[in-house]
C-alpha cells in the first residue's frame, strides 16, 4: 500500500500536536536527526546521519538523579519525563542497532528504566535505503538496505508517495493515522522489488568470525592490527550498537546530579582500578576487546552480532581504521595454539 | 531490588572506625533507616553494594557483614581516590547512598555438608568476614563441616576486624590461622606469605570447599599449593574485583570475555575462570 | 611510482635488513579513496606497502613516543617539529630515532571535497589535480584549491631535523609569519566572535579524536580526565566543550606546531585550529618564537628572558 507523500506530510504535521517528531535534517555539519516541527523541514534524499541515532533512547549526557546535602542529610531526587516520540526516517542499520540496545538495556536480571521510559514512548519509522554509501555494509549480517527489521512502520520513498508496511502493533496505532492508503501501480511495484533486491556493494564474510574468534584471544593478530589506532572515542560514539557509559557527578555547592555519559572501551581509563591495575592496560588489548565484544562476546550473550554495518566507524575514524578490513582479517589470520 | 536500579537508597553512617594502623583503611557501619529498605535489600555473603558519597561519586564495595546481624551493613574501604577519600573523611551521622545488594555470591547451598576452607590476603576479607560469619551464625553452622579461616596481612596492624579475630581464636566453631609476611614483636602466632602458610597447614581436600580471596600476587601463589592438596578447579572459589560503575551489567566495563563481573561475579569458581580468557 | 616512494621503499627496506630499526612508520594506502593511512612496518618484506602523496594527513610524531624500540618515521615539516618539540621535552631519545624526511607540498582536504561530492566513491590524483567521482557528482579539483587551510599558511614545508631527505627541496619565501585568518577574527565583533565560536563548540562531541591525534598531548593523565579534582565535567554542552579546548590550547601554548592534526581528525568539523592559531600568533608576537623549528632550545613557556614581555603583571 502507499501514501502520497503530500497526504503523509499532512499526516505527519498532525502528529506534531502529540509527538515530539525527530527527523533527518541537513545542518552544517551534514545530516542530523533532529526535532522537526513540520514534514517540510525534514531532509528526504540523504544516506545516514552522522551520528547514530540511539542518543535518543541513550542520550549521550544523561542525568540520573539529583540530590541536595544539608548538613549531614541528603535528599535524593530523580524524576524522568519522556514524551511520546516518533523518529522518522531511521535507516534499517540503524533500526536494527535499537533492536539490539534493547538485548543491552534489559539483561536476565536487570532493565534500565531511562532507556526503556524513552524507547517504549516512541515510535519508529524506518525508511529503506534508495542510495547506498560505499561504506554500507548491512547486507554483510543478513541486513538489507531495506529491511524492516526493528521499524514499527516501514517507508519505501518511491518520489511522490511512500509504499508502507506496518510492522508491529505500535505502527498499527500510529498508521491508523495515515489516511488514503491506495494501490500500487504495477511499475511501483517494480520500484518496491527492486529496492527490496538490493545489496550493499560492500560485504565482508562474517560467517566463521566468531567462532574463529572463539580461538583467537592470545593470536599474534592483534600485537600489529591496533599499532595506528590512536584510542579516541570516534569509533564507539559513532556506532549504533555501542552503549558503554560511565557514571559520575557534577556538584554545586551542596547540590549536584549525578549522570551518565558516553564512555568507550578504547578509553584506557575505562577499565583502570583503583588500585591501579588495569587489565586493559594496551591498545592491543582494547583492540581485541572491541572486535571481541561485537563479533564474539555478544553473540554468545545475545545470539547475535552487535554491528550492523552502518560504516560509521570507518568513516569517522581518523586513522582510517576499517572493521571490514579488521575483520577480514581475523577471518584469515592463521591460528596458533592457544 | 528498587525500581529503579541506579538509585541508592539512603542510609546512615553511624561509625566510621580506622581499621588498620597505616589508616588506610577505615570500616563504615551503615545503619538502614526503615524497616523497608532494609527488607527490599535481602543479600548474602560475597554481594557487594555501590556506595554514593554524594558529591564525589560512587564505588563498589564488597559487605563485610553478614545478612545474620539485621540493621547495618558493614564496609571496609581502602583510601585510593575520590570516592574512597571522601568516605574516609566522613562525619559519623551523615548520610550515604547505598544501592545493591548487586552481584553473585558465595555458593553457600553446595557448601552444605562440606567442610570450607576460607583464605585471605590483605583487606580482600572483607565479603569472607561475611561468609564465615554467616556459616558461623547459630541457624547455619550444623549445615557445614568443618570451617578453617587463614587470614594474613603484611603485618599485625594491617589485619582486620582484630577483635572478631581475638573471639574466633577461642571459638571450637572455627579454626583461624593468622600470619604476617615478617617476624614483629610481640606477634606470637604464624609469620609466612599465604601460600607457604596454607601449604604448611595443608588443609585436606576431601570433602571441602576452599574460597580464596587476595592480591593478584597471593591468588597466584595459592592455587598451586591448593592444586597440589589436591583441590580440583570446581571446588576452589575466588571473587574477582574489575572497575565497576553500573553494577548492573549495561555500562560494559567490567567483563571478562563474555561475563560481567558486576552481575554474573564476582564469585566464581576456578574452573568458570580456567574458561575465560585471562584479563582481570 | 614516484621516485619519492621509491626512496621510501628502498631506505626503510635497507634500515630494517641492517637492523636500524625495529619498525618503520609512513604511510600506505588506506581503505576510502583519497585516504592515505599510517603504517608500522616491522620487516623488509612490508616496506611495498608504503606510499606517499598528498593524501597523507596523519602526524606521524604522534606515534614516536608510544612506539618501543627503534624507529624509523617518514615526517613531513609538520611532523618533524612535532618530533623536536617532543625531543626537547625529553620525550624522546634521539639516538632511538631515524627521521626519513620528505619535503611537503600540502594535504588534501578531504571534508571540502566530500561536501560537494557526496560520498567519494573514487579519486585519482595526478600533476596537481584531483579527479573525484562523488554520490552527488563527479568533479576536478586543481590540488591548490583542496589543499588543507593549515598547509596554506605552513611556513616549514621541509623538515626542520632529519636523517636523510627524500625528494626535492622546497623553496620557501623568507619572511615574518602572517595570520591574517587570526586577524580575519579577532578584527570581528565579541559578539559575532562569540557566535562563532558557540556554532563551533556545539559541534563538538568529546570524542578527544583532536587531542589522541595531537602529537604533542601526551599528558599521562590529561586534564579532562582527572577525577580528583574533577576540571570538566562529561557534559557535552558548548560551556563544558569550550573549558575542554580552551583547556587544551593553553596547555599546547607555545609548543602547538600547526600541523593540524586535531582539525583533521575532528569527525565533526569543529574549527579548532582557529583557537590554536590565535595563540600561535600571540606567542610569536610576544616571544618571537615559533615552536619546534629545530631541536635545540625550548618551547617559549618553559624558558625565561630578560626580554619576554611582562603584560599580565600588574603595574603601578
Ligand atoms: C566487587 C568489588 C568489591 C570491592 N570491594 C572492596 C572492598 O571491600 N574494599 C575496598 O576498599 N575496595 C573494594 N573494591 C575496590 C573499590 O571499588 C575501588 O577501590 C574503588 O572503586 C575506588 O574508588 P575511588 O573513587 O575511591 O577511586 P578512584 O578515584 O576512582 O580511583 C583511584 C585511582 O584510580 C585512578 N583513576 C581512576 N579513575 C580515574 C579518573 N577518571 N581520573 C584519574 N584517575 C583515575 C587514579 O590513579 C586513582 O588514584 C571492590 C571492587 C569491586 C569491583
Ligand atoms: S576511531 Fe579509529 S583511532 Fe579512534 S579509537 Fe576507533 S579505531 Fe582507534
Ligand atoms: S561497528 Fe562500525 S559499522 Fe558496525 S555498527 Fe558500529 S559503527 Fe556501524
Ligand atoms: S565494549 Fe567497546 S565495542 Fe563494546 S559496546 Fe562498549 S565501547 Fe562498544
Ligand atoms: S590537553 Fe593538556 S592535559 Fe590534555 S593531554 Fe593535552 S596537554 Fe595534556
Ligand atoms: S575531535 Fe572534534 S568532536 Fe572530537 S573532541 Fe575534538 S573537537 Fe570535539
Ligand atoms: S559495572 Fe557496568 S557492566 Fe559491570
Amino acid at each position: 500500500m502507499k501514501i502520497s507523500k503530500e497526504k503523509f506530510g499532512q499526516a505527519f504535521d498532525a502528529l506534531v500536536a502529540e509527538y515530539q517528531i525527530i527527523a533527518p535534517v541537513s545542518d552544517a555539519n551534514g545530516i542530523a536527526f533532529k526535532g522537526v516541527k513540520s514534514f517540510s523541514e525534514v531532509k528526504q534524499d540523504y544516506l545516514n546521519s552522522k551520528l547514530p541515532p540511539k542518543a535518543f533512547f541513550f542520550p549521550q549526557h544523561e542525568k540520573l538523579m539529583s540530590y541536595k546535602k544539608e548538613g549531614k542529610e541528603v535528599t535524593v531526587k530523580s524524576e524522568l519525563k519522556v514524551e511520546n516520540t516518533v523518529l522518522f526516517g531511521i535507516r534499517p542499520c540503524d533500526a536494527k542497532g535499537m533492536q539490539l540496545l534493547d538485548m543491552v538495556f534489559k539483561n536476565d536480571q536487570y532493565t534500565d528504566p531511562y532507556y526503556f521510559e524513552r524507547r517504549d514512548k516512541s515510535v519508529i519509522i524506518g525508511v529503506a535505503c534508495n542510495k547506498i554509501a560505499p561504506t554500507c555494509f548491512c547486507s554483510s549480517f543478513g541486513l538489507s538496505p531495506a529491511g524492516s527489521e526493528g521499524s514499527d512502520i516501514f517507508l519505501i520513498d518511491l518520489g511522490d508517495s511512500y509504499d508502507v508496511e506496518v510492522i508491529t502493533e505500535k505502527g498499527k496505532a500510529l498508521a491508523a493515522r495515515f489516511e488514503a492508503l491506495s494501490e500500487l501501480s504495477a511499475d511501483e511495484q517494480a520500484l518496491v522489488d527492486k529496492i527490496k533486491d538490493a545489496v550493499t556493494l560492500s560485504k565482508v564474510d562474517v560467517s566463521t568470525t566468531t567462532s574463529k574468534l572463539d580461538k583467537m584471544f592470545n593470536n599474534p593478530y592483534w600485537d600489529t592490527l591496533q599499532e595506528k589506532c590512536i584510542g579516541c572515542n570516534v569509533c564507539s560514539f559513532s556506532c549504533p550498537t555501542c552503549h558503554c557509559f560511565d557514571i559520575s557527578e557534577e556538584v554545586r555547592k551542596n547540590e549536584g546530579t549525578r549522570v551518565r555519559t558516553w564512555d568507550a572501551c578504547m578509553a584506557p581509563l575505562f577499565t583502570l582500578h583503583g588500585s591501579g591495575h588495569n587489565p586493559r592496560d594496551n591498545k592491543k588489548a582494547r583492540w581485541r576487546q572491541r572486535m571481541m565484544h561485537k563479533f564474539n562476546y555478544f553473540v554468545h550473550n545475545n545470539g547475535s552480532m552487535s554491528c550492523v554495518g552502518c560504516g560509521r566507524c570507518i568513516k569517522g575514524c581518523p586513522v582510517n581504521m576499517d572493521i571490514r578490513q579488521v575483520i577480514d582479517g581475523a577471518n584469515k589470520a592463521e591460528l596458533v595454539v592457544e | 531490588m528498587q525500581l529503579n536500579p541506579y538509585i541508592p537508597i539512603t542510609m546512615k553512617l553511624v561509625k566510621n572506625l580506622v581499621e588498620t594502623e597505616d589508616k588506610l583503611i577505615n570500616t563504615f557501619t551503615l545503619e538502614f533507616l526503615n524497616q523497608q529498605d532494609e527488607e527490599n535489600f535481602k543479600y548474602m555473603p560475597g554481594q557487594f553494594a555501590e556506595l554514593s558519597a554524594y558529591g564525589h561519586g560512587e564505588a563498589p564495595f564488597g559487605i563485610a557483614t553478614s545478612p545474620t546481624e539485621p540493621g547495618i551493613l558493614k564496609f571496609s574501604v581502602a583510601k585510593v581516590g575520590c570516592v574512597s577519600n571522601a568516605l574516609h573523611l566522613m562525619e559519623e551521622g551523615t548520610m550515604v547512598g547505598v544501592r545493591g545488594p548487586m552481584g553473585n555470591y558465595y555458593p553457600l547451598e553446595k557448601f552444605k555438608g562440606k567442610n570450607v576452607v576460607i583464605i585471605g590476603g590483605g583487606f580482600a576479607f572483607t565479603t569472607l568476614r561475611s561468609l564465615a560469619k554467616y556459616m558461623l551464625d547459630d541457624k547455619h553452622r550444623g549445615d557445614y563441616g568443618d570451617i578453617t579461616v587463614i587470614y594474613g596481612a603484611r603485618n599485625p596492624g594491617l589485619l582486620l576486624y582484630k577483635e572478631e579475630l581475638a573471639e574466633w581464636e577461642n571459638n571450637p566453631n572455627i579454626n583461624l590461622i593468622t600470619t604476617i609476611d615478617r617476624p614483629a614483636e610481640g606477634w606470637t602466632k604464624h609469620v609466612g606469605f599465604i601460600p607457604s602458610i596454607t601449604e604448611q597447614i595443608a588443609p585436606s581436600s576431601v570433602d571441602t570447599y576452599a574460597v580464596v580471596c587476595g592480591p593478584p600476587a597471593m591468588i597466584k601463589f595459592t592455587l598451586p599449593v591448593l592444586e597440589k592438596l589436591n583441590f580440583t578447579p570446581e571446588s576452589i572459589y575466588t571473587s574477582l574485583e574489575m572497575r565497576m560503575k553500573c553494577g548492573l551489567g549495561i555500562c560494559g566495563r567490567c567483563n571478562i570475555g563474555t561475563e560481567y563481573v558486576c552481575k554474573d561475579g564476582p564469585v566464581f569458581s576456578m574452573a568458570q575462570l580456567k574458561e575465560l580468557p585471562n584479563e582481570y | 611510482m614516484s621516485k619519492i616512494i621509491n626512496d621510501i621503499r628502498e631506505t626503510a627496506r635497507q634500515l630494517l635488513a641492517e637492523g636500524k630499526v625495529d619498525v618503520v612508520i609512513g604511510y600506505e594506502k588506506g581503505s576510502l579513496p583519497l585516504k592515505a593511512t599510517p603504517c608500522f612496518v616491522h620487516s623488509s618484506e612490508g616496506v611495498d606497502s608504503l606510499i606517499w602523496d598528498e593524501t597523507c594527513e596523519n602526524n606521524l610524531a604522534t606515534y614516536a613516543a608510544k612506539t618501543p624500540g627503534k624507529k624509523a618515521i617518514v615526517a613531513k615539516g609538520c611532523d618533524s617539529r612535532a618530533l623536536a618539540v617532543l625531543l626537547q621535552e625529553n620525550q624522546l631519545v634521539r639516538d632511538d630515532l631515524y627521521i626519513i624526511g620528505v619535503s611537503c607540498h600540502g594535504v588534501i582536504d578531504q571534508r571540502r571535497i566530500g561536501a560537494e561530492v557526496g560520498e567519494i566513491l573514487e579519486a585519482s590524483i595526478s600533476d596537481g589535480k584531483i579527479s573525484v567521482k562523488g554520490m552527488e557528482g563527479d568533479k576536478e579539483y586543481l590540488f591548490t584549491e583542496v589543499k588543507d587551510a593549515t598547509c596554506r599558511t605552513c611556513r616549514y614545508p621541509n623538515p626542520v631535523m632529519e636523517d636523510l631527505h627524500i625528494g626535492d627541496t622546497i623553496e620557501v619565501a623568507q619572511g615574518a609569519a602572517a595570520f591574517a585568518d587570526v586577524e580575519a577574527l579577532e578584527n570581528k565583533s565579541d559578539n559575532e566572535r562569540q557566535e562563532y565560536f558557540k556554532e563551533q563548540m556545539s559541534k563538538c562531541i568529546r570524542c578527544y579524536a583532536c587531542r589522541n591525534a595531537c602529537p604533542l598531548c601526551y599528558c599521562q593523565e590529561c586534564f579532562v580526565d582527572c577525577n580528583s579534582p574533577r576540571w570538566l565535567t562529561g557534559g557535552v554542552n558548548r560551556a563544558e566543550n569550550l573549558l575542554f579546548q580552551a583547556g587544551r590550547v593553553m596547555h599546547l601554548a607555545g609548543r602547538c606546531v600547526d600541523c593540524g592534526a586535531c582539525s583533521r581528525a575532528c569527525p565533526q568539523g569543529v574549527d579548532i585550529r582557529a583557537l590554536n592559531r590565535k595563540m600561535t600568533k600571540d606567542v610569536y608576537v610576544m616571544y618571537n618564537h615559533e615552536s619546534g623549528i629545530s631541536e635545540e632550545g625550548k618551547p617559549a613557556l618553559n624558558e625565561y628572558s630578560a626580554n619576554d614581555p611582562e603584560q599580565f603583571l600588574v603595574k603601578e
